[in-house]
């Protein structure tokens, strides 16, 4: 008697469960990162060579493509920070406060808060040095 | 079947090795009550319209691992998954990622070949006689370890787990998770053989952290935490073999 | 048909097969052990097992009282030397279990924590949570990976014993992947098979309780001895059968009629305070709070529910916090399947078939009256329940009698020759065509489902918790009927390769051989004594004509042949079972 199995094939696994759409868009937005790194990257170039080159990029970021990439950065960044504070709690140790655990949901929120935190006082700061 | 009854179709995914080449769905319209399981709704397939459907069950209590399945898409125990939960048909399948045997029976082979190489033994930190009677364990200490014992072996990690999926040579959620179990077990000392394998290429490292292994586990023994916090673990000894006296 | 050649074979990888596999390999690793099963280990019914395990520790205990507990519990029909020998090995074997990893629950210094058991004097069941026997199996199955000599055969299943020689040689067992046949050779074989409560319609028991082993070494002319002790556990769930675990009682569970009131108390329990109490109430023995339940019924005492008559459970006063850490099972199961939460609400709970009291009757040391045949667990009569198992003995005696069986099949094997008679070969044919022959069956027969329901309500009418003659003669015309017409099953499924309804139409098989040495054991049992209670003017314990051990021998198409063995008696003559407040310890 011959014995023959079947093995499924795996194409387009992540789009049969919502969990796994999430979770790829979740990797995909490191892609959004990187593309904000090399903008950076860019400013840090041009200032280098010199201030036409830098008021050029200036001028780059203030156009409409530019402002519009922004906005879509920014929630792309926030999903970004969402997802990675959701995932963060399955990395750490247990976390007992006062002699009671610490749910992933407290962790998930304590990080969120501080970005947020974070940020607003990062913009404060900016808003307080623009001439 | 009696007048009124509320009735439900299941439509399985079946596979016959010896008749044709390739899996197809057949649906089956059962009566079902409000307490009916996923299980039972098979059985009564099995019993009344076709005995030739084939899948494992036993303790019909979530505990001894056997009926694991994909019912709508998702990995589920069909003892513990209820038709009431479904409108108009429910879709079965064999567990994802393991290769199908026969309708809903997987091969699970690559699971259990697995399970000797993490080492799932006490190997004694401080040896005792029998005579000497038991380890002291505090419960503060059986609480460290005792969640990650919980693993009825039941595979729904597996079939959540994408990578594993894509590559059968990770070691996988459940495996690490009870490799962790040892390891925390405070009568234990042999973390350091086992952690070999935690630190391969088929350890933690192909795990990315998808964590949908923890969001299906039946017995909420967390496996998605048990591999991160693995990987904290090995990157720091991995950075602790270039300190004097190390590696 | 592809022979395997090893020195021990054990048929059943539970809790009783891994222990004993385990034990051989330490008696000598260089003895092949050959586990064979017809599941994976972990899917075996140890795992269902939720309440403790039995282990004398506390300073106040004593051998003695176990045994005492022991033995009045099985309404003396237990065999003394064999308690003696279990109750001095149960601790021991708990602790080995605990060194093996088994995460007992503790008390604040550490060491194993104990509660209270039904029909126990003092508090000797080590526990872990309620999962006990979740935790024992798993700990046992991965410790038996640490020996080489141990080689599984996952997904085997046990078709025929060989027997030449008047000794036990091997199995004859279908790979359940392929359907292919193979056999299995040892000088020695234990069968660790399990009990066969699936012959009943409602029971606590898995699918695969189908009486196996018991029935492979019957047809093999070893009698089954003391087949109609079955006992009803008397908290499960109404429909399903599942189990409510002894220890929510253990814990301080009450049970309540329709009323509200602590209906124990009229049988000869109470009274129902100070409360909890050993030995008392609730703390009662299982086949007492079973026939109550019975009492209770009739009288219209109980609560209706859409599965039939039932009592309630009422755990409330534990709160929700002990619930969660005691009984995280019970409370898991209740929220999922009755969408109860016990912390708020009591349980419906009746009495449903749970343990098989008999079985192939061994010695103190795990071997049967055939040579080189040994059995251990459920499958086995060991004669340390008697009449009726105490809760928390069952897992101990997986440990203590699958140590001794292994260690008797190690040293037998080390005696023996191996394997080669000549009508090995012949029997292994034989085999295969009876293996066989329902794939074989005729188009338009009997349907297997048909024939199965119609025993286990036959079984539940007949071998209920009161029997009459009446009921058990219609339970043996109805089962020789059925065997019968078992042998006309027609089968949906014809394949080779992966059948579960072949090999469901070879568990009937083996059920309706176990179900008719239970009912014909029953109807010639004419007392009433622990779990078996007769209606029909056999109402009393009979000491003068049955304080014996029933044995029941397979008669091919015939109905079995009963015969009647002696009961070991060594310190404990006879007495009245007394619980409650008759009690003196409770004075």
């Amino acid at each position: 008697m011959v014995r023959r199995t079947y093995t499924r094939p795996m194409e387009g696994w992540w789009r049969r469960d919502p969990f796994f759409v999430r979770y790829m868009a979740r990797e995909a937005t490191s892609l959004f990162v990187e593309l904000y790194a090399l903008i950076l990257l860019a400013g840090v170039v041009s200032l280098a060579r010199g201030p036409a080159a830098y008021e050029a990029w200036l001028a780059w970021l203030a156009s409409p493509f530019a402002i519009l990439l922004h906005v879509l950065l920014f929630f792309v960044f926030a999903y970004h920070t969402l997802s990675w504070f959701r995932i963060m709690p399955k990395t750490m140790p247990p976390v007992v406060v006062a002699g009671r655990a610490v749910g992933p949901r407290a962790i998930t929120g304590a990080g969120v808060a501080a970005a947020v935190a974070a940020s607003l006082a990062f913009v404060a700061v900016v808003a307080a040095l623009a001439p | 079947m009696p007048d009124g009854a509320k009735t439900i179709r299941i439509e399985v995914l079946r596979y016959q090795p010896g008749e044709r080449q390739e899996p197809y769905a057949e649906v089956f319209e059962i009566p079902f009550t409000h307490d009916m399981s996923v299980l039972e709704g098979l059985q009564y397939v099995k019993d009344n319209l076709d005995g030739s459907l084939t899948y494992r069950w036993s303790c019909r209590m979530a505990i001894c691992g056997s009926c694991g399945m994909m019912i709508d898409g998702k990995p589920r125990l069909a003892c513990r998954t209820f038709l009431r939960d479904f409108e108009g048909t429910v879709r079965v399948e064999a567990l994802a990622h393991f290769p199908i045997e026969r309708d809903l029976v997987v091969d699970a082979s690559d699971f259990v070949e697995k399970l000797p190489r993490i080492r799932p033994w006490i190997e004694a930190r401080a040896p005792r006689d029998l005579a000497q009677g038991e380890y002291l364990q505090t419960p503060d200490e059986l609480a460290r370890y005792e969640q990650f014992s919980h693993c009825i072996n039941c595979m729904l990690c597996y079939a959540a787990c994408p990578q594993y999926g894509l590559d059968p040579k990770f070691i996988g959620p459940g495996l690490i998770a009870l490799l962790h179990r040892y390891n925390q077990d405070s009568r234990d000392a042999a973390a350091g053989k086992r952690n070999e394998l935690v630190h391969a290429d088929e350890g933690v490292w192909s795990c990315t952290a998808v964590g949908y292994c923890s969001e299906v586990c039946p017995k909420q023994v967390d496996p998605a935490s048990a591999v991160n916090r693995n990987k904290t673990a090995s990157a720091l000894d991995w950075f602790a073999r270039f300190l004097p006296g190390r590696g | 048909m592809q022979v395997f050649d090893a020195d021990v074979v054990i048929v059943g990888a539970g809790g009783a097969g891994l222990r004993a596999a385990i034990a051989v390999a330490e008696s000598d690793p260089r003895l092949a052990v050959a586990l064979v099963s017809k599941v994976y280990p972990m899917r075996s019914h140890t795992v269902a097992a939720e309440g403790g395990s039995a282990g004398v520790v506390l300073p106040e205990d004593s051998l003695e009282h176990h045994f005492n507990d022991t033995v009045s519990g099985g309404d003396w029909l237990c065999d003394q030397d064999a308690v003696e020998f279990f109750v001095s090995q149960c601790t021991r074997e708990m602790v080995q279990l605990e060194h093996w990893g088994c995460p007992w629950s503790r008390r604040p210094d550490g060491r194993v924590n104990v509660r209270a058991f039904g029909g126990m004097k003092i508090e000797r069941t080590w526990f872990a949570a309620d999962l006990t026997g979740f935790h024992m199996l798993h700990t046992l199955f991965q410790t038996s990976l640490k020996y080489p000599s141990i080689r599984r055969f996952d997904e085997h299943f046990a078709c025929e014993l060989l027997v030449d020689g008047g000794r036990a040689q091997g199995v004859v067992a279908a790979e359940v992947s392929t359907g292919e046949l193979v056999s299995i050779h040892g000088r020695a074989v234990v069968i660790a098979t399990g009990g066969a409560g699936r012959v009943f319609r409602e029971n606590t028991n898995g699918g695969i309780v189908t009486g196996d082993g018991m029935a492979l070494a019957y047809r093999r002319g070893v009698p089954l001895r003391d087949m109609e002790f079955v006992q009803y556990h008397p908290t499960c769930m109404p429909g399903t059968g599942l189990l409510f675990t002894e220890a929510c009682r253990g814990e301080g569970g009450i049970l309540v009629n329709k009323e509200g009131y602590r209906y124990l108390q009229d049988y000869g329990l109470g009274p129902p305070d100070p409360w909890p109490r050993k030995k008392a109430m609730e703390l009662g023995p299982r086949d007492r709070l079973s026939q109550a339940f019975w009492h209770e019924e009739r009288k219209g005492r109980t609560v209706d529910t859409p599965h039939g008559p039932a009592v309630h459970l009422d755990l409330r006063h534990l709160g929700d916090a002990k619930l969660r850490e005691r009984l995280p099972q019970i409370r898991e199961m209740a929220l999922e399947y009755l969408a109860i939460d016990p912390a708020l609400a009591p349980i419906p709970v009746r009495p449903a078939v749970h343990y098989t009291m008999g079985g192939i009757p061994t010695d103190a040391q795990g071997a049967t009256r055939l040579a080189g045949l040994f059995a251990a667990g459920e499958c086995a009569s060991s004669g340390i329940h008697g009449a009726n198992r105490l809760g928390s003995n069952s897992l101990a005696e997986l440990c203590v009698f699958g140590k001794a069986a292994g260690e008797g099949a190690a040293r037998f094997a080390r005696g023996a020759d191996a394997p080669g008679g000549s009508t090995l070969r012949w029997q292994e044919q034989d085999a295969a065509t009876r293996a066989f022959a329902p794939l074989q069956g005729p188009a338009q027969g009997e349907a297997l489902a048909t024939l199965r329901r119609e025993m286990a309500q036959s079984m539940e009418r007949g071998c209920g918790i009161y029997r009459t003659a009446a009921e058990l003669e219609a339970t043996c015309l109805k089962l020789a009927e059925l065997k019968e017409r078992a042998a006309r099953v027609s089968l949906k499924d014809r394949a080779q390769a992966w059948n579960t309804e072949w090999l469901g139409a070879l568990e009937l098989g083996y059920q309706l051989d176990v179900a008719q040495a239970m009912a014909h054991s029953a109807l010639a049992r004419r007392e009433s004594r622990g779990a078996h209670q007769r209606l029909d003017g056999f109402t009393q314990r009979d000491d003068a004509q049955y304080l014996k051990h029933t044995l029941a021998w397979h008669a091919g198409a015939e109905a079995p042949r009963v015969t009647y063995s002696e009961v070991v008696i060594t310190r404990s003559p006879p007495g009245e079972r007394i619980y409650g407040k008759a009690d003196p310890a409770h004075a």
